[in-house]
């Protein structure tokens, strides 16, 4: 039996929006990340993201491809995925969602084309058959490789990453709007919703690119940049410090203004959300990686490379719990409350096996991995050696070995 | 320009896909989509043609069975209509006229769908907090063994 508590009406019971509403906005959020760190890099010069520029670009890719199968998962009917896009339907807010995803895929993919140009045109050159036929349709058939073409290239990757910046920002906000506008919920309806969301998928980008990138090195055993790590890891702690603030003082704003919504929120979280917010978002995926993280900004130089590194890695780890512990309180805890605003429903557990079950949401994280895997064998995220400068910006400003350090905030 | 001949060849895909999304859309909004609101209108009659009508209502269920129909609507349940609990009449007069076995919902859950205490609900409504109400195990027919549904009492 539904345990409801409190004045609930008596069809305010179940949880509709399952555990796949969870993982859109968290698959979401990688996209938009990965692609603000590949803008450091392309768009305002960070050398110190070089290594992790290529990988940055194609995990939002890689991400981007999945970020709608949770939606047609729990909806049941896969070809309202293209739908969404082709016909949309201008009163409903997914409609923004299907403009905005087209069209960041669009930007992304011609992105991701200019930057990855030379090597195709190199692996063309040196295979045959069928392969080469491949790679040839995928060069559209110009084997121009000239330095004015490569020129050519990169101002073409400039003007469209300062196209895919906003365009990667607005998908991702979008995503906090679609809450964000739910009038009728207390919990929800925050013009600080989409920035939020924002802030914490470049949180989640960020960690999760610290993860891969140590992956991937020790997968090609290669060595770690430790700038880059570094590099990293202030952001996130930048991105994080924001993301916490905002999401504390829209609680403390509620709190102090102790409006009618208060009442239930407050029952909300200190019952049914008790786990997943103040344990799981505030302490466990918001404090200690903090911590950590401020001993690897402010002790930077005294820390071993391995220490920084480590350190690093878990406050990575802990933060891509943070942001999913943030998502699931949004999305679960905003639908436990009542209409009534005087009680709350059933708590939520998320089946195992079926549609919209864990196993399902593990797979579609995983299945960005796969498709990162299929784009290394394909195209190969690494920079060929010696290879110097695909997608950096213009001769005289990159440089094609270890990167320069800047100075990161 | 001589070197940006690529970029000529992405604009022109560029082109390519876009006029194909927009041919697309074209065949893909249904005609009647619009007619009566922001679904395809043709859609209204064809659900209704596909569905055989299987609620026949309190009344056609009285012309066979009179006698617990009467004590229905003498009863506390007289709002509550017959096939809630037994099924639709589809169901059990099939069209060609045979009669089979309705399924009969006895469960506890269907009774506590409206009368397990809710603080919600208006405080006249006969409702029970299940676990102090039953003495034993809330499973099954539990609520069947001491309250008629045809003519419940308190």
């Amino acid at each position: 039996m539904p345990e409801i508590t409190g004045f609930s009406f008596p069809n305010d019971i179940h949880v509709t929006w399952s555990l796949m509403i969870v993982m859109y906005p968290y698959i979401t959020g990688f996209v938009a990340g990965s692609f603000i760190v590949t803008s450091l890099y392309h768009l305002f010069d960070r050398q110190e993201f070089k290594p992790v520029a290529r990988l940055a670009m194609a995990t939002s890719f890689a991400f981007l491809l999945v970020a709608s199968l949770p939606l047609q998962l729990h909806l049941g009917q896969p070809q309202r995925g293209p739908f969404v896009i082709i016909t949309p339907n201008f009163t409903s807010a997914m409609a923004g969602f299907g403009i905005l995803y087209s069209f960041y895929l669009l930007v992304l993919v011609l992105e991701l084309w200019f930057v990855w140009r030379q090597e195709i045109i190199d692996r063309a050159r040196r295979s045959r058959g069928m392969v080469r036929a491949f790679y040839a349709a995928l060069a559209l058939g110009t084997y121009d490789t000239s330095p004015e073409a490569i020129e050519i290239d990169h101002k073409a990757i400039k003007i469209l990453a300062g196209i895919g910046l906003p365009a990667a920002c607005m998908l991702h906000g979008y995503v906090g709007f679609i809450f964000g506008a739910i009038k009728a919920n207390p919990w929800w309806s925050t013009p600080l919703m989409p920035v939020i969301f924002l802030l914490s998928a470049a949180v989640s980008g960020i960690a999760l690119l610290i993860l891969i990138y140590q992956l991937f090195a020790r997968i090609d055993r290669r060595p770690v940049v430790a700038t880059c790590v570094s590099a990293l890891a202030s952001w996130l702690w930048f991105f994080l410090i924001l993301t916490i603030t905002l999401e504390e003082l829209e609680l403390i704003v509620m709190a102090y203004e102790k409006s009618e919504s208060w009442l239930i929120i407050s029952e909300l979280l200190t019952t049914r959300l008790s786990f997943s917010y103040v344990t799981m978002q505030m302490i466990v995926g918001g404090l200690i990686p903090f911590i950590l993280l401020a001993v690897v900004v402010l002790m930077n130089r005294y820390l071993h490379e391995r220490v920084r590194n480590t350190l690093a890695t878990i406050a990575a780890f802990l933060t891509l719990i943070q942001v999913f512990s943030m998502r699931w309180n949004i999305v679960i805890g905003g639908q436990l409350l009542s209409k009534s605003l005087r009680g709350l429903r059933s708590p939520y557990e998320p089946e195992i096996f079926g549609r919209e079950g864990v196993l399902m949401a593990i797979a579609l994280f995983v299945a960005p991995f796969v498709i990162l895997w299929i784009f290394d064998r394909v195209l190969g995220i690494e920079e060929p050696e010696g290879a110097g400068g695909h997608g950096s910006p213009p001769a005289g400003q990159a440089s094609a070995g270890t990167p320069a350090v800047t100075h990161v905030p | 320009m001589e070197h940006g001949k690529h970029v000529f060849r992405i604009v022109i895909l560029v082109v390519v896909i876009l006029t194909v999304v927009l041919l697309a859309r074209g065949f893909l909004v249904p005609k009647t989509y619009g007619l009566y609101g922001r679904y395809r209108g043709a859609n209204v009659g064809e659900q209704m043609n596909i569905r055989p009508v299987m609620h026949g209502g309190a009344a056609a269920c009285a012309d066979c069975h009179g006698d617990q129909a009467a004590k229905r609507t003498a009863g506390a349940h007289k709002n509550v209509s017959c096939e809630i609990c037994h099924g639709p009449l589809g169901a059990h007069v099939k069209a060609d006229g045979t009669v089979v076995k309705p399924p009969i919902d006895r469960s506890f859950t269907l009774c506590a769908r409206c009368h397990r205490k809710v603080a919600a609900r208006p405080a006249k409504f006969p409702q029970v907090d299940l676990d102090q109400h039953v003495n034993g195990p809330v499973e099954g027919k539990v609520c069947l063994q001491c309250h008629d549904p045809h003519s419940p009492k308190p």
